[in-house]
Order: C-alpha cells, then sequence, then structure tokens
C-alpha cells in the first residue's frame, strides 16, 4: 500500500516531517517500509496487517494520524445514504439489479451516469496516481481508482451501452460459463466464483476483475459505475481459484462495508461528474439492511490489569474517539464502545485495549518478571537426544540438519527405499516429494556433497523424525542415522596413520553409544555383504549399510566406501537404562593371563567370550578380545587372537597356583569346542 | 683428585649448572679425556692391589651418579626453556599434538540449545510436539479462520490420502497441544522443525526451525511479556541491544508486538543488515487471545498469557553473521567446523 504525504493532508493537518511521520506510523502498528521524495511530496510504502482493510486507504491512514498526532481529520466524507435510489433527468432509465445470494454479496449499487466525456485527467490527479504507481488511463479509470486508493472502496465502470438488457443480475458462474477480463486473458468460470451478469452473460468477476467487451473506453457516453460489498471468503476463493490478485480483491477479501461502498461511490459521481461532464442519471441500491455496529463494554480495570499501565480515562477516551471508536461513559469504570463498521476486526475488550495501547505507546509498558512456578521433570526424550548427540560428537562426528521432504527416487536403491511414503499434497518442486522414511538417503547426499568438496574423511550423524504411513495418522518415529566415507588420518607419535572407514568403525559407534546409554542385550547379524541388522532387546531396532555400486554410482560416487548405520531411537531410548549402581573398585589385585590363538574365520566371537566367561567362573572377572590379525604367516581361513584374561578373588589375592588349573579350562574350551590352535 | 673430594665436588658443581652450555662443561669436567673419572680411574694402578676393587667399584659409582645428574639436569633445562631445548634436540613441541579429535553440534542445535537454555534459567520447560498437525491444531485452535488473508502468513503444506492433515507451518500447534492436556500455571518454550510450500533462496527455505513460546497464569501481564524477552534477547545478543516493541497483528495474540533489537551490527546507526533502519525483526508476540483459550478449554475470564516465537535460522544468521539460509541445509563440513 502506497499514499503520498501531501494526498495524506487533504484529510489530516500534520506538523510533523514525513520522516517524523513514518517513525510514529511504525510504532504504532502501520508498518513504513520505504519513505521516498518525489516530486515534490513523499511516497509512503505501508506494509499493511491483514486485519486492518480500512488501512488500505488514506482515509484509513488519516485517521491514525490524528489519533497519534491528536489532530482533527477535516474533510471527512459524508455518507449522503439520503441520495440512493434517486432518479434525475427526462431519460427513462431502466436497471434492474438481482442478487441471487444475499450472503455472497450483501450489497450492490449501481448509477447510470451519461454523456460521459471520456478524455485525459486532469494534471493532479494523473500526478497522485502515478506517484503511487497507478498508471493514468483515463478521467473516468482513474477516479475509480482514485477513490479506491483514497476511500478503499473498489468500483467498477461499465459501458452502459455495452451491456445486454436492463438487468444486472449477481451470481454463481456455470461451469460452461467463460470471460475475456480486461488483462486480455480469457478465463474459464465455474460455481466457485462470483460473477456480475448481464441478461446475457457474465460481464465481471466479481470483486476482482471486469470483462474486456464491457470496459470504459474513449468512445463510451454512458456508464453504469458499481460500487458493491462482496463476500469476503468467495471473492478469496475466486481469485485463488483464477489465480488473479487485484488491488481489488486484496480489500474485498480483507473487507469493505456498507458505508464505505455508499459513500465512496458518491463521491466517484460528484468527480466524474465534475471531470467528465457528465450526469447521474439514475441511483440503485440492492441488498440487505445495513448491519448495525457492535458495542463493547470495555472494563477500565481490565486496561490496566492488562498492560500493568494506569492510562488516564479521559486519554483513553480521546484516543478511541480519535479513531473513530463511540464511546459511552465512563460510567462505574466501564465505558460503552461503539464500533464503526470500518472496524469489524475488533471483536473485544483485548482488541480495545490493543488499539489504546498502540497510540498510547508500547513503550510506555514497563518491563516486569513473572512469578514461574517450575516444574521439573525427569530425564525426558529431549535429555535423552542431546546426551546421544553429545556422545556422537565426542566420538569426532558431526551433526548435519537435512530436509525431512525429499525427491522420492532418493531412497531407490536403500533398504526399504521401495515402501510406501507419505506423499505431500501441493508441493512446490520434486525435491519435496514425499515425507522420508528414512534418513539414509539424505546422508548419503550430504555425504556426496562434501566429497565432491575434495573432503577426504565425511563423518556425520543426524537425528530427526521420520515418517511411514499408518491407519488415521502417519506414524513419526525418531531417528538416528550416521555416515561415514573416506580416510581419516591420524597424526601419531610414529607418525601418519591412514584409516579408511568401514563397517567396524560405525560399529564402534553403535557399540560406545549403547555402552553410554546402559543398552547391554545388543546383537549384529549380517543379512547379505551389505547389511547388517542391530538387534536390540531381540527386536530389530536399525541396520547398519554399505552402499551398493549402483546406489554409489546414483550419488556419483567414485572410489570410496559409504558406510551408513540408522536406528530408531524410539526403541534406543526404551532399552536405555541410565540407572547407575555404585560398586566398589576391587580391594586385591588380579591375575592377568593372554591367551594367543589361531581361530578358523565366522566363528561368532561373542559366542567364544561367554563360554569362556562362563568356564572361568567364578575367578575370571575379565575376558576380552584385545588383539586379531588376518594375513601373512596365517593361513587362509584362519585368523590369529588374543584374548587377556583376568582372575580376581573379592576375599583374597590369588595366587599362581590357584589360577593356574582355572585358566587350563579356559584353553581347553577354546581348543576343544571351538578347535582353536594355541600359539 | 681424592675421590671423597670429587663425590663431594660433583654434587656442589652441579647447583651451578643453569644452561646447557654449563652442563657440557660439568659433563667435560669430570667425564672428558682429562677429566676427574679419567683422572681417578689412572690412579687404580697405582693403588696396593687390594684397595684396588673397592676403589674402582667407587669410581663406577661415582661415575653413574654423574651420567644421572646430566640426564637430570637435561630434562630439567628442556621443560624449564622449550626455546633452549630445541637448541639441545628436544623440538617434540612444536609437533602436532595428539588427541582424538571432536565433531561438532549443527550451529542451529547449538543456537536452539542456547535460547532453551536461557528460558530453562527462568523457570520455563522445553515441550516438543509433532511434526504432522491437524487442521485444527495448525489454524482453527489458534484463531487462524481458514479462508481468512491471514492465513496467507502461514502457507501449508497438505498430506495425500490423510484428510485435514498437515506439516505444521509454526510451531505454534503445540500451545494448544500443551494447554489442552497440561493445566495453568504453564511456562514452556517448544523448538522444532516447521515446514512451508516456499521456493529455496538465499533467505527462504521450505523447512526451518522455530522457537515458541508462552506463559498462562491467573495474573499475567503485558509487561511480563516485555521483561521475559528482554531478558531472553538480551542474553542472546548481549547486555548493550536495545529493544522496541510494535504493534502488530498475529490472530492468535491480542494485543500483539513485533519485537526488534538494535543492530548488532551497525549498533543501530543502520547498514544493509538491517536495510538502514537500525533495527532488526527477531520476534512475533502478544498477550495470547481469548479464542485460543476457549479453544483449549482455558476459562479466558481467569488466566491471561503471553506467546512469542522466532525463527531460528534468523537469530543464527543474525548472531554469527551468516548470510544464507541454504548453508544450514547443505552442510558441508568446513561450515560445520566453524560452530
Amino acid at each position: 500500500m502506497k499514499f503520498t504525504y501531501n494526498w495524506l493532508k487533504d484529510f489530516v493537518d500534520i506538523k510533523i516531517t514525513p520522516q517524523l511521520l513514518a517513525e510514529k506510523l511504525t510504532m504504532a502498528g502501520l508498518e513504513v517500509t520505504a519513505l521516498e521524495g518525489k516530486g515534490g511530496d513523499f511516497v509512503f510504502e505501508m506494509e499493511i496487517t491483514s486485519n486492518r482493510p480500512d488501512w488500505l486507504s488514506v482515509i484509513g491512514i488519516a485517521r491514525e494520524v490524528a489519533a497519534i498526532t491528536g489532530e482533527k481529520l477535516s474533510r471527512y466524507p459524508v455518507t449522503p445514504l439520503s441520495r440512493s435510489n434517486r432518479q434525475t433527468g427526462k431519460q427513462a432509465n431502466r436497471l434492474t439489479i438481482k442478487i441471487e445470494d444475499k450472503l455472497d454479496c450483501p450489497l450492490y449499487t449501481g448509477k447510470i451516469i451519461r454523456g460521459v466525456k471520456v478524455g485525459l485527467s486532469p494534471k493532479w490527479l494523473k500526478e497522485r496516481l502515478e506517484l503511487i504507481d497507478c498508471r493514468s488511463i483515463n478521467n473516468v479509470v482513474d477516479i475509480t481508482n482514485y477513490v479506491l486508493f483514497t476511500w478503499g472502496e473498489p468500483l467498477h465502470a461499465f459501458d452502459l451501452d455495452k451491456l445486454s438488457g436492463d438487468e444486472i443480475i449477481i451470481r454463481r458462474a456455470k461451469s460452461s460459463e467463460k470471460l475475456f477480463t480486461i488483462d486480455g486473458i480469457q478465463r474459464d468460470l465455474n460455481s466457485g466464483i462470483l460473477i456480475i451478469a448481464d441478461s446475457k452473460q457474465p460481464v465481471a468477476i466479481a470483486g476482482v476483475m471486469g470483462g474486456k467487451d464491457t470496459e470504459v473506453t474513449e468512445s463510451t457516453k454512458n456508464i453504469l459505475l458499481e460500487a458493491a460489498v462482496f463476500n469476503a471468503v468467495v471473492v478469496r476463493t475466486g481469485r485463488q481459484k483464477l489465480g488473479l490478485s487485484t488491488d481489488s480483491s486484496y480489500r474485498f477479501e480483507r473487507g469493505v462495508d456498507f458505508e464505505t461502498a455508499e459513500g465512496s461511490s458518491w463521491k466517484a459521481v460528484s468527480l466524474i461528474e465534475e471531470l467528465a461532464g457528465a450526469k447521474c442519471a439514475l441511483a440503485k441500491s440492492v441488498g440487505s439492511p445495513k448491519p448495525k455496529a457492535k458495542s463493547i463494554v470495555l472494563d477500565l480495570y481490565l486496561v490496566e490489569k492488562i498492560l500493568n499501565l494506569k492510562i488516564p480515562q479521559g486519554k483513553i477516551k480521546k484516543i478511541l474517539v480519535n479513531l473513530g471508536f463511540g464511546v459511552k461513559g465512563p460510567s462505574k469504570n466501564k465505558m460503552a464502545v461503539n464500533i464503526p463498521l470500518f472496524r469489524e476486526d475488533v471483536e473485544n475488550p483485548e482488541g480495545l485495549i490493543e488499539e489504546i495501547a498502540r497510540i498510547y505507546g508500547y513503550e510506555a509498558i514497563r518491563q516486569t518478571l513473572p512469578m514461574v512456578s517450575p516444574r521439573v521433570s525427569a530425564c525426558q526424550v529431549r535429555d535423552l537426544v542431546s546426551l546421544t548427540k553429545n556422545i556422537l560428537v565426542g566420538l569426532d562426528l558431526y551433526e548435519v540438519i537435512t530436509y525431512s521432504l525429499i525427491d522420492r527416487d532418493l531412497s531407490t536403491g536403500f533398504p526399504g527405499g521401495e515402501s510406501q511414503a507419505v506423499a505431500i499434497m501441493n508441493p512446490l518442486s520434486k525435491e519435496q516429494e514425499v515425507l522420508r522414511t528414512g534418513l539414509a538417503p539424505s546422508l548419503a547426499r550430504c555425504v556426496a556433497y562434501n566429497l565432491n568438496q575434495k573432503q577426504d574423511y565425511v563423518n556425520i550423524f543426524e537425528v530427526a523424525n521420520v515418517f511411514s504411513p499408518g491407519a488415521k495418522v502417519p506414524r513419526e518415529e525418531l531417528a538416528l542415522g550416521i555416515a561415514l566415507s573416506g580416510t581419516k588420518s591420524l597424526l601419531l607419535e610414529q607418525g601418519l596413520v591412514k584409516e579408511e572407514a568401514g563397517f567396524l568403525h560405525v560399529k564402534g559407534i553403535v557399540e560406545k553409544l549403547f555402552e553410554r546409554l546402559g543398552i547391554k542385550d545388543y546383537d549384529f547379524n549380517p543379512v547379505g555383504a551389505h547389511m547388517i541388522e542391530i538387534v536390540v532387546k531381540s527386536d530389530i531396532a536399525g541396520k547398519m549399510i554399505r552402499l551398493e555400486e549402483a546406489t554409489l554410482n546414483k550419488f556419483d560416487i567414485k572410489n570410496k566406501d559409504v558406510f551408513i548405520a540408522e536406528v530408531s531411537l524410539d526403541k534406543l531410548f526404551a532399552a536405555a537404562d541410565l540407572q547407575k549402581r555404585f560398586a566398589a573398585p576391587p580391594k586385591y589385585p588380579g591375575i592377568a593371563r593372554d591367551i594367543s590363538f589361531v581361530l578358523k574365520e565366522g566363528l561368532s566371537l561373542k559366542d567364544i567370550l561367554v563360554s569362556v566367561r562362563e568356564k572361568g567362573l567364578p575367578l575370571l572377572r575379565e575376558a576380552k578380545i584385545v588383539d586379531y590379525y588376518k594375513g601373512k604367516q596365517i593361513p587362509l581361513g584362519l585368523r590369529s587372537l588374543t584374548v587377556a584374561c583376568v582372575y580376581r578373588s573379592d576375599e583374597r589375592t590369588l595366587t599362581e597356583a590357584e589360577v593356574n588349573p582355572v585358566h587350563a579350562g579356559v584353553i581347553s574350551v577354546l581348543t576343544e569346542r571351538f578347535g582353536a590352535k594355541i600359539r | 683428585m681424592d675421590i671423597h673430594a670429587a663425590k663431594a665436588q660433583v654434587e656442589a658443581d652441579i647447583q651451578n649448572v643453569t644452561s646447557a652450555e654449563t652442563l657440557e662443561g660439568f659433563r667435560l669436567k669430570y667425564l672428558g679425556r682429562k677429566g676427574v673419572i679419567a683422572e681417578l680411574t689412572g690412579s687404580i694402578p697405582g693403588l696396593p692391589q687390594e684397595e684396588r676393587g673397592r676403589f674402582g667399584q667407587e669410581v663406577n659409582a661415582l661415575k653413574n651418579r654423574v651420567n644421572a645428574l646430566i640426564a637430570d639436569k637435561l630434562k630439567a633445562l628442556s621443560q624449564a626453556d622449550t626455546a633452549a631445548s630445541s637448541a639441545a634436540g628436544g623440538s617434540e613441541i612444536f609437533m602436532p599434538g595428539i588427541a582424538q579429535d571432536l565433531g561438532r553440534l549443527h550451529p542451529l542445535t547449538q543456537i536452539i540449545d542456547e535460547i532453551c537454555g536461557i528460558f530453562t534459567q527462568m523457570g520455563f520447560s522445553v515441550v516438543e510436539g509433532p511434526e504432522i498437525e491437524t487442521e485444527f491444531n495448525n489454524f482453527t485452535g489458534l484463531n487462524i479462520p481458514l479462508d481468512h488473508p491471514s492465513r496467507d502468513a502461514f502457507d501449508t503444506f497438505y498430506l495425500k490420502d490423510y484428510s485435514k492433515l498437515l506439516l505444521r507451518s509454526h510451531t505454534s500447534p503445540v500451545q494448544i497441544r500443551a494447554m489442552k492436556s497440561r493445566k495453568p500455571p504453564l511456562a514452556i518454550v517448544v523448538p522444532g522443525r516447521v515446514y512451508r510450500p516456499d521456493a529455496v533462496d538465499a533467505s527462504h527455505s521450505f523447512m526451518f526451525h522455530q522457537i515458541e513460546g508462552f506463559m498462562v497464569d491467573t495474573d499475567i501481564k503485558f509487561s511480563d511479556l516485555k521483561g521475559v524477552l528482554e531478558t531472553f534477547a538480551k542474553g542472546v545478543f548481549g547486555q548493550d541491544i536495545r529493544m522496541r516493541f510494535r504493534p502488530h497483528f498475529f490472530p492468535f495474540t491480542e494485543p500483539s508486538a513485533e519485537v526488534d533489537i538494535s543492530c548488532i551490527i551497525c549498533k543501530g546507526k543502520g547498514c544493509s543488515v538491517c536495510g538502514r533502519k537500525g533495527w532488526l525483526e527477531v520476534l512475533g508476540s502478544g498477550m495470547i487471545h481469548p479464542n485460543v483459550f476457549r479453544h483449549v478449554g482455558i476459562e479466558p475470564k481467569k488466566f491471561t498469557g503471553f506467546a512469542f516465537g522466532m525463527g531460528v535460522e534468523r537469530i543464527a544468521m543474525l548472531k554469527y553473521g551468516i548470510n544464507d539460509i541454504r548453508l544450514f541445509a547443505e552442510n558441508d563440513l568446513r561450515f560445520l567446523r566453524q560452530f
């Protein structure tokens, strides 16, 4: 919305500079987004909030200026309702207005104006419009625009002689009907669109745009001037269906009131009579009775309570009156406030309190800190997420945040990638087609991006919701994804060590996370060469994958492997045990014994360690793999392993003699049950 | 020199060694070709047969003692002065340190944690909600009529095959959920992902993050909103910023206010970041609209409350001087390593 300083001064005395005015308007809620000196005037550009259609007019802004500066509105437009339905002149003027549904069109006024001399607009009018970037067309069209910007009522002028018959019908369009609009586009109409029709066909889309065939041209002699109130929702759905927004529809969908429509139309009539040498011959008005103004009782105690500010009653009254409200009282600390029709947005006392505070100034309201009753709760999901993220960061992973909406094709080639995804009804592009069912595709894309940026090592994770179809509502599940790719360089004392990311690195991260979350009952279950299921408490909680060749090609990843783990955090957190219990450190020293042996590959090391620990009971306290080797000196299909055992008692220091037979038993388990060869 | 005198002399001399040079002098005096040890060793043949063994052992012990003192002193000198130790051949400390690498949290997570941290210090609880929402929670319950232009500000992705379900276009639906499931007094902040069908460019994205906050009690005032938000803004942007509250319109609050902070780049003088205004818009806020209370079954005559919301990306961009919102979703490691 644009207007100029001089235009505003037609209606209110302004004694402050345009710059200061802009500042004051902004601080009263009419945000001035630009102020520019132009043609000896100043052009204000405003961002008007959708609740204030009255601010979409110079008169509306002038009213605001009057309230802010304490000046009086001058030359306020009279509403000559008494002039409705009149006929002048000798000519027989026939006009019938039919409204199909008064909910769609509560008011329609038509005025027949004869003897119009269409021509150029006077200089002042042309300049005004051009300053706010409205192209001057001819005097009649310019006047309708001038009235629109000044009083906020969109008007339309038809060439009367191009209308068929004497009838104007306001009705819904039929699906077969079409209209060639002023912008030169053929519009297909339907029953969702309200139109103005003559006795034959549609001539305008109500509140949006007129038809080309009946527009005012150089040769127009007589016009029918329309001023109406159309249903805001109908105009809105209509213009959405047509994909068309105009200065007119913009105002109608925010709301135009009866008084504005009537009054503005008469303003236009007198301007046309004055500037185009014409005469109004007939005025007709059809519609519902004028709505009654609302009244709201304002308890002044509430004003003070909500704002925590005492504003003198006289000041409150003055603010409301200046804004156009009718005020009775106060009596018994209450005011009866009459709401003018152009302030439909004010619905309750809170709305009035906002008006008072706005003009009085928000800066006058003090700052206080409320009493808060904190609710402290035990560890919640958010805390577990935070813990998880911090563990992963500590394990040298970078957190990423990727889009939850993806291209459907992104997930092909991933396990489960073919499964049904929840689709978006109105995506703007293919990249927003579906809600992702897993994090792996997005992480793979992120890995590809970084490898492409010449990163040798990509180490990332994401925690986000994933979505899958559900009976009534899709399922939303919290997931963790980890991706590793490339070579990590470690500069150690012995020099550079390069380590290529592999399944074991992902596994190590997962195990460390499980350890910290207190998850003990878990297992890794290989399913083919590219996937390993992560089983927690006998339930599949996730998987680790190595991207297949085709998938790597899809992401244009060359000479690198990508490993991704994806787990359900809902399942992990359900299995997590963060209870900590103290156990005293051992009192007596233990005896450590290592066993180095050669073993067939493919045996479950987990089973072996379980058997070893069982056999060594109760003295064997720890048994873990501390070294492994495969390659030179070890025959094909075998692997060399070292298991470190610690024997200890809680009652005494053990002797070699006590440990030896137990250790021999442990070794026998390895050799006899698992065919290990001791080295 | 007599062996006993030599023993005493060694202990005295080492005390005067303060540098690599004096240490070398010490070494030469005792261990050099014509040094004390060599002299003592040379005197052995002149001793009576029965004394030679014991004397030899004593000389050996003295030699070991000198070597040990030199080693200790060398270590002490290199620790005392690493630059000097460099000359002595111990420049290890200039090599890259050895430690486990650390990753980083995403900058948006860091901002969310920081903001939620400030509010939890003030006694607020952090609550989260689903990203798939009902039309009621996202619009109607928040006093946003479905066919009103005010809805245009909340353009929304709808789900195919699920009637009236959508991706939340703001975090405010969690207000509805929380107010329905809990009883006042309430002091809650809600971080989360939100979605709007916007074409992606330097300042727009179809997915971004918001933090919503609200408080409901029997006597919550507009002045409380001002106080809480000032505490928050100074916590995030520094104690010296100024704030202003501008009247605005949001369907779910009345009175409503937009909150500006003095530009953190130009300190309010006017620059390209603040559009030469000197102010940066950071928050939307207001007193909770009575209709919202009615929708969730809270008695508007008995309770009042305030609510506010902010875009996390915007706060992060201002705080870190990031000029393109797409960087957050691109996840370039060279970007992530900066935070």
